[in-house]
């Protein structure tokens, strides 16, 4: 089961009976409702929680407020959402259905989440306030980039409130800039000398002296804590002023001094059960009962909450309380002090409530804390399914790694699960140990059928007899992220062997890896067979977001193919699911339709999708999309004429270059080399083949193919330069034997691109005969599925061969399109070229003074403008022209003559 | 996670490559907190500081301590990292 939500963390905690009035802070906060951030930002105990239920209760505008008290299980960035929104509908309960149902659902980035949680609170009419109390528990990033970016998009009705112990790590400076920010701070809680004596005089009663409460005040510098704990200390005492003279006279830490005075004031049975007690984050009567190994426990929670003892009530009903933080961290030190043998059995005694009581994160959580990891492995192994699901990964592995190795090599179903969980995020270190130490009992059982050996623990049954099929497919994967193409094969078929017909994730991630491994093997056909039936088993299973990368690759495979249609398809199905689900992957989609919209040679399309895949962001995006982006946009920057963008972008994609699993059937720098020779530098693409050690002489294989064809370009080019027959022979050579692989191996695109290679041989040796007939085979292939830019591409000879078909009607229809494509397009220069969006008059006005030499903040104050909007302006700038930074976009302005 | 809460999961670790390092704090610290601090000895001085000193495994370990420090509320003054002497 995954973690129940908390309801108690939701309430605005309970005003204290008598309070000191803090008009000025309430005052502050009333004035501060302009704001997008309220912090309040002091160390323990200066009264920031009590200070925001006060103005919260008195506060006669006070807007619709929903409250939330973090701790650190929301460091998982699932569950500090789910909490999130939940405080929100407290208070409003139209907003965040839906992005409660993608957090739930979906494997998709925390950012989609995010904005369709502001579309939500755009909408609402009324002002509302949000308060996040203890934020500086969360320490994940995720978390804080999710918080900046609810932030920067808040609505203006819309008020948030942090308070904690340390400042946040958001974009607080921009925001004090901009007059967003209210901060009330320690200096600002802290009991001035008038709140000091109206606490211990009026509130608490004391009638102390001015000089006495002076010398409390001093002290204790106003530290609320610190003061209360001296007046709890003072009650009913005889000798208050030898108290306060040893108290204002000793050195030692305060509430450690105070905490000690205050203990030693209970009777044993208070001061056992106050310590015994302290390693729990939440208390109720029967979960101290069976802590404590005492009955009575919801008694003496009331008693002491009677007494003020620093119990905090969290729900209305008084059923479940806390400590003050302070309080508890210092009893928690004293135990571990006193008691140093009974934290582990505490912990324990308190994991086993939770368990019982149906919250096993927390029954997890405290099964480590008391290194009772036997115990804790079995609850965690019981867990991995619903983790996974509710996708609270960052929870699991955690719990994961606080596991001493050893628990992992007598619990096969749990090293799987890790196993599992390190692959899914693409961490290979350490995969293999967990492999092995399933293997070792799995080749002990193997004639078992399923039965776990006696030494050996399982908890989990049901997924200890799929373990055989799902080690085989992890060795599979493994396998292929080796480059061991055999191996990948027989480990993925035997997964298919051992996986039932249920078996949705072992079957259809050894079906995808099979068909990978063929697609390295160059065999097309039996990659797309396996690879799409891989996907419709995870279909089957539930596995939305593997689809979506899925799509990328089977999209990969249809192109290759040659099956330009099948491949959009793909896409625009990956795309809509994408959207629909929020999940990862729209961008590469769109760099995907880029790639296809170029090759029908509709170059605006393609630079709209690339357009529309940065403007989605990284987040939207699989890892190996930016180097995609890149290698996409370098294509429409060759195909305008724009050699040079496209060989700076194309080194870009070669920094950024990220395998993954899939293929690398396209390297980059063949894609340079292939730019470099329409540059008319055929010398430095043989260097590329002479460094690559390609040869005509090589015998083929699909990895090289494409090396193997741009290496016959470059020799194709060099014979234009310097007429040679031998090099002629050579290049016809290679080609006559690439065009039987590509055959073979039903890879439609290369025979396309051979066919129209050896089309310009023939004519280069004026064959028309023989260079029309493989055109006609070329074009034969290409019109079904709309090549266009495999031709145009060639040049201008290509050009003169397609006018010499059209005339004597080879293909005739076709060749006649393509000529038109070719008048459309071929009379662009860089010069006329238009941009897809063209720049605002204040991005030109930027644009002039990035040719200087004015730093950025130097234009900024030119413009008389923030440094953040002169920033935006730069970015749209970069955007539209389709650059990276200052000195591309100033090269790029030149060359648009803008 | 906090590192607070983690505590009580890692094993204690005797690295030979942890650093040395003197926190001072104000106020005087009991020993008692020796335990909390994950058995650094702590030392009173006579200008009312305490110095938390002792071997600390890495930064994490490092920040681990300062949020304990900041969680109870003990005003910190200085840290300094003590070369150790080559054995």
């Amino acid at each position: 089961m995954a973690s129940p939500l908390l309801e108690t963390k939701l309430h605005v905690p309970k005003r204290r009976r008598s309070l000191v009035p803090r008009s000025r802070l309430i005052g502050r906060l009333i004035s501060g409702a302009e704001a997008a951030l309220t912090l309040v930002s002091a160390p323990a105990g200066f009264g920031k929680t009590t200070l925001l239920a006060e103005w919260l209760a008195t506060d006669p505008a006070c807007p619709a407020a929903a409250w939330l008290s973090l701790d650190h299980r929301e460091n998982d960035p699932a569950l500090f959402w789910t909490y999130v929104i939940a405080a929100l509908q407290t208070a409003i309960p139209a907003v965040g259905a839906r992005a409660l149902s993608l957090v739930a659902s979906s494997q998709s980035s925390m950012e989609p989440i995010v904005g369709t949680l502001l579309n939500d609170l755009h909408a609402i009419p009324h002002e509302a306030v949000l308060v996040l109390d203890d934020y500086h528990v969360i320490e994940a990033q995720d978390v804080h980039e999710g918080m900046a970016y609810l932030l920067a998009h808040l609505p203006p009705q819309m008020r948030l409130v942090i308070a904690g112990r340390a400042d946040p790590p958001l974009p607080l400076a921009g925001l004090r800039a901009r007059g967003e920010l209210v901060e009330i701070r320690a200096a600002d809680l802290r009991f001035t000398a008038d709140e000091a004596a109206s606490y211990l005089n009026e509130v608490m009663g004391l009638e102390l002296t001015p000089a006495e409460v002076a010398a409390l005040e001093g002290r204790t510098e106003g530290w609320i804590a610190a003061l209360q704990l001296a007046a709890l200390s003072m009650q009913g005492r005889d000798d208050i002023t030898g108290f306060i003279g040893g108290f204002a006279g000793d050195d030692r830490y305060i509430v450690d001094y105070l905490v000690g005075e205050v203990l030693e004031r209970q009777p044993p049975e208070v001061r056992t059960f106050l310590l015994q007690t302290s390693i729990l984050s939440r208390l109720n009567g029967s979960l101290c009962t069976a802590v404590t190994g005492q009955d009575g426990g919801k008694a003496m929670l009331e008693a002491l909450d009677r007494a003020n003892l620093f119990l905090i009530a969290l729900d209305d009903r008084r059923l479940w309380y806390r400590y003050h933080h302070l309080f508890a961290d210092v009893l928690r030190a004293r135990l571990q002090d006193e008691q140093p043998d009974t934290v582990h059995e505490l912990h324990v005694r308190a994991s086993d409530w939770y368990e019982q009581n149906g919250d096993r994160p927390e029954a997890i959580h405290h099964a480590l804390a008391g290194e009772d990891f036997g115990r804790a492995a079995g609850l965690i192994e019981l867990s991995i399914p619903a983790m996974q699901h509710a996708r609270h990964e960052a929870t699991l592995r955690r719990w994961l790694e606080a596991l001493p190795e050893e628990v992992f090599k007598v619990r096969p179903v749990l090293s799987a699960g890790y196993a599992g969980a390190m692959m899914s995020t693409g961490e290979m270190e350490g995969v293999e140990a967990r492999l092995q130490d399933v293997e070792r009992w799995l080749e002990t059982t193997s004639e078992g059928a399923g039965a776990p050996s006696a030494a050996m623990i399982v908890v989990d049954h049901a997924r200890f007899r799929t373990l055989p099929a799902s080690m085989a497919m992890f060795r599979a994967g493994l396998a292929r992220l080796l480059g061991d193409v055999p191996g990948t094969m027989a480990q993925a078929r035997r997964a298919l062997e051992l996986a039932g017909a249920d078996d949705h994730l072992e079957r259809g991630g050894a079906a995808s890896l099979l068909g990978l491994a063929y697609w390295t093997n160059g065999d097309l056909d039996a990659a797309h067979r396996w690879y799409s039936e891989g996907m419709a088993t995870l279909e089957r299973g539930g596995y939305h977001a593997d689809l979506i990368a899925g799509a990328v690759t089977l999209a990969d495979i249809r192109i290759e193919q040659g099956r330009l249609r099948d491949a959009m398809t793909i896409y625009e199905r990956g795309l809509q699911r994408a959207k629909e689900q929020a999940l990862r992957g729209a961008a590469d989609m769109h760099v995907g339709m880029s790639v296809l919209f170029r090759e029908r040679n509709d170059l605006d399309a393609a630079a709209r999708h690339l357009l529309a895949s940065r403007e989605l962001g990284e987040h939207a995006g699989f890892s190996q999309n930016p180097h995609r982006w890149r290698v996409a946009m370098a294509r429409v920057r060759e195909a305008e004429g724009d050699l040079v963008a496209a060989v700076d972008l194309l080194d870009e994609a070669e920094r950024l270059y990220n395998g993954d699993f899939s293929a690398n059937v396209r390297p980059i720098p063949a894609l340079t080399a292939r730019v470099r020779i329409a540059q008319g530098e055929v010398g430095h693409a043989l260097a590329w083949a002479r460094e690559r050690k390609l040869s005509v002489d090589d015998d083929l294989s699909y990895l090289h193919e494409f090396e193997h064809i741009t290496l016959a370009r470059a020799l194709l080019a060099r014979h234009t330069t310097e007429p040679d027959d031998r090099t002629m022979h050579e290049a016809t050579r290679l080609l006559e034997r690439l065009l039987t692989a590509a055959e073979q191996g039903g890879r439609g695109g290369s025979v396309i691109e051979i066919l129209a290679l050896q089309a310009l041989a023939h004519q280069a040796r004026r064959e028309l005969p023989a260079a029309l007939a493989s055109l006609e085979k070329a074009l034969t292939l290409s019109e079904p599925e709309g090549y266009v830019r495999a031709f145009l591409d060639e040049g201008p000879s290509m050009v003169a061969l397609l006018r010499a078909a059209s005339h004597k009607g080879v293909a005739g229809g076709y060749a006649r399109h393509l000529l038109s494509s070719a008048g459309a397009t071929g009379g662009r220069t860089p010069g006329q070229r238009g941009l897809v969006e063209p720049l605002s008059g204040r991005e030109l006005d930027v644009l002039r003074l990035l040719r200087t030499d004015l730093s950025g903040p130097d234009i900024a104050r030119e413009l008389m403008v923030s440094l953040n909007t002169m920033r935006t302006h730069t970015k749209n700038i970069f955007t539209k022209l389709g650059v990276n930074n200052r000195r591309a976009a100033v090269r790029r302005a030149e060359e648009l003559g803008l | 996670m906090r590192p607070h809460h983690m505590a009580p999961y890692l094993h204690v670790m005797q690295a030979d490559d942890s650093t040395e390092y003197e926190i001072r704090v104000k106020g005087h610290l009991d020993p008692r907190w020796s335990a909390w601090f994950d058995g650094l000895s702590l030392t009173k001085e006579p200008d009312g500081t305490t110095v938390i000193s002792g071997p600390v495994v890495d930064q994490a370990a490092l920040h681990g301590l300062l949020q304990k420090l900041r969680d109870v509320g003990v005003p910190l003054i200085s840290i300094t990292q003590v070369s150790r002497d080559v054995a």
